[in-house]
């Protein structure tokens, strides 16, 4: 389990970790508002030292896609 | 980063506040950008402090709106203390971007239409509301297309900004209700790379970035502090390790570190910003485990010392814990202990003071002595929205009565505590400088007032330029300073044998010092010197002037049908106790 990752989500999001999936995102996530998404993406840049471009942050609409952006910035989620 | 905690700490820790406080406070929030996260930050460092805090905050960038629209949500909800957060892109439009797109005339005008369009606007707030408002002033960028000739550029970008801020400030400088939050400052603490984040504009015109948002919601808070009046008023503080490095009863006088070089300057800074706290009114006091002598010592003679025993409202330097010591300075100074700040570099001892009492600011100072200062002045909690000269003068005051306590319960006479007090006594005649503080107590005086005859300052020239008056003041130092004007005589030449008291008062500050008879021995023996035989003098009871009416009696004046008179002695002797200067 992607552990950082998901502390981080839950914490932000207000779930607790054994249900996030891959598939959650605004609609199935009751604090996932606009505002929140973008809070969220924040404190994984400072969690995770990366930064996200604006199409990155435009392009997020599910746990799933998070995960990518930061695979794609060598980060080793699931380490 | 900032020592803060993250945005969605406050965002979900605000959801969890359940508990009602006696303290409330009802806060608008105004902006022209993105403060989402601004209403859960203010609501859980107030719920930190025991406030209750009900926000309405506006729709984005809808603050015309809710100020022009009379049956507005900003209305109904009816704060007492409001935000407007505006910003230079907001306010200047085009011009923010293309400053040189127009002459500098033009953006001279831009600049005072601008800054007309929001003072109507504020007016209008203060005219239909009792909130309290702040405002921000606008942030100067760094950039400017004009680059490094920016500073010679007539009226450029920077300082059309720098005019805005000028005369926003100066527009309510004198305001009960507006005050202007200095946003360039908290810009310049905290790094305009760090405020300002093109990432998080683009993507939701934030304009605070989301980690640098709890910072300024703390700056906020500390108009929330001075609005409910929660504002410390006293720092208790500990010595060794905290206002000098070492401790004085193992390192001795000359152990000590105190003095310009490191560490013994950082303690010394530490001391001075202290000491700029205590001026405009914040009470020291010193809560120590030390050998008394050893460490009066320090205070008295150690040359780099920059806090005097003068400075201290109060000292417990002993062996007793600190929770007694605590207790007894609350008596002491007669103060809330939830208005002490409590700085200590032990932190059994501080653990010690905040069990048992909560509510007490302990400051976790480091062991390192170069952060104190820092510390210190990152405390929020002096912040008040006025200082009155009370305030400043609240120091002195406190180590005066103090001193004075202090010598009253150990002198056996009155006579003794009066000469220890190191009076001195300046008279002199009335002048053009002085008329408006004469004419003040004239008009004012009502306990030591002898015939309490009031005179505009109009009918005080005139007596002062007749050669029948004589109109004196009296200036009163003593050991602890200067206390100014604070008494006044008038003397009316009858003839060449005989004067008249006709105007005798001193200030109630003065009183019970032997001041009056100096006074009186002076106007005695000056008229010996004029060959005068008697001095006349009335004495008119009021409500209120009680102190005074055995005045006459005790500086030998005998009662005559309605009333008396002092016969010239060959000897009249100046109280021992007063120094008396002539000017």
């Amino acid at each position: 389990m992607p552990e950082k990752l998901y502390q981080i989500i839950s914490k932000v999001m207000k779930i607790d970790i054994s249900v996030i999936t891959d598939e959650l995102g605004p609609e199935t996530i009751e604090n996932w508002t606009s505002f929140n998404g973008y809070v969220l993406l924040n404190e994984l840049e400072i969690g995770f030292e990366v930064k996200f471009t604006i199409n990155e942050a435009m392009d997020v609409k599910n746990i799933g896609d998070i995960k990518r952006h930061l695979r794609n910035k060598g980060i080793n989620i699931d380490g | 980063m900032p020592e803060e905690n993250s945005l969605s700490h406050y965002i979900n820790k605000s959801k969890e506040i359940t508990k009602k406080f006696d303290k409330k406070i009802r806060i608008g929030l105004l902006s022209s950008y993105t403060i989402n996260g601004l209403k859960e930050i203010l609501q859980v460092k107030s719920a930190d402090r025991n406030i209750s805090c009900m926000i309405y905050e506006a729709p984005y960038n809808q603050y015309s709106q809710e100020i022009l629209n009379q049956d507005s949500e900003l209305y109904k909800f009816s704060p007492e203390l409001t935000f407007l957060i505006i910003d230079t892109r907001n306010i200047f439009g085009d011009i923010f971007r293309f400053p040189y797109s127009v002459s500098s005339s033009d953006r001279k005008k831009i600049v005072e239409k601008t800054n007309r369009e929001i003072k109507n606007l504020v007016d209008k707030f203060v005219e239909k509301t009792n909130s309290k408002l702040v405002i921000t002033k606008l942030n100067i960028p760094s950039f400017s297309p004009n680059g490094i000739i920016e500073s010679k550029t007539e009226y450029g970008f920077h300082e059309m900004i720098k005019d805005f801020n000028n005369l926003l400030m100066k527009n309510y400088i004198n305001s009960e209700n507006v005050f202007v939050y200095d946003f360039q400052s908290f810009v310049s603490k905290n790094g305009e790379d760090n405020i300002f984040n093109y990432g998080q504009f683009f993507f939701g015109d934030i304009k605070i970035s989301m980690e640098y948002l709890p910072v300024f919601g703390q700056d906020l808070m500390k108009y929330v502090i001075g609005y409910l009046g929660t504002t410390k008023k006293c720092i208790v503080l500990d010595l060794d390790n905290t206002l000098w490095g070492g401790i004085v009863g193992e390192d001795g006088f000359n152990g000590i570190k105190l003095g310009p070089e490191p560490p013994g300057n950082a303690f010394m800074e530490f001391q001075r910003v202290l000491l700029s706290l205590h001026q405009r009114g914040i009470i020291l006091a010193i809560n120590s485990k030390n050998n008394y002598e050893d460490a009066i010592k320090v205070i008295k003679e150690h040359p780099y010392m920059i806090l005097k025993e003068e400075h201290f409202a109060a000292m417990r330097i002993n062996w007793k814990d600190k929770v007694t010591n605590m207790k007894e300075l609350v008596q002491e100074i007669n103060i809330g202990s939830d208005s002490i700040v409590f700085i200590d570099d032990d932190p059994v001892n501080r653990e010690f003071v905040k069990s048992i009492f909560p509510e007490i600011l302990v400051v976790d100072i480091s062991n390192d002595p170069s952060s104190y200062v820092s510390i210190i002045e990152n405390i929020i909690d002096f912040s008040v929205l006025k200082i009155t000269e009370e305030d400043k003068n609240r120091g002195k005051m406190y180590f005066k009565q103090k001193i004075i306590n202090e010598l009253e319960e150990s002198t056996p006479d009155l006579q003794t505590f009066l000469s220890q007090l190191d009076l001195k006594i300046t008279i002199k005649e009335v002048d053009k400088f002085s008329l408006p503080r004469v004419s003040q107590l004239i008009l004012k005086t009502n306990q030591f007032n002898l015939t309490t005859k009031r005179y505009q300052e109009l009918d005080i020239e005139k007596m002062i330029h007749d050669p029948n008056f004589i109109v004196g003041c009296v200036q009163v130092e003593d050991k602890f300073g200067d206390n100014g004007i604070t008494g006044v005589f008038i003397i009316k030449k009858e003839n060449d044998e005989e004067w008249i008291i006709d105007t005798f008062l001193m200030s109630c500050r003065i009183m019970g010092r032997g001041i009056e008879q100096g006074i009186m021995t002076y106007i005695k023996n000056k008229a010996k010197n004029d060959k005068i035989k008697k001095i006349k003098a009335d004495f008119f009871q009021t409500q209120k002037n009680k102190p005074i009416e055995n005045f006459l009696p005790n500086c030998e004046f005998k009662e005559e049908g309605e009333t008396w008179t002092y016969s010239i002695k060959s000897e009249i002797e100046f109280p021992d106790y007063l120094t008396l200067k002539v000017e």
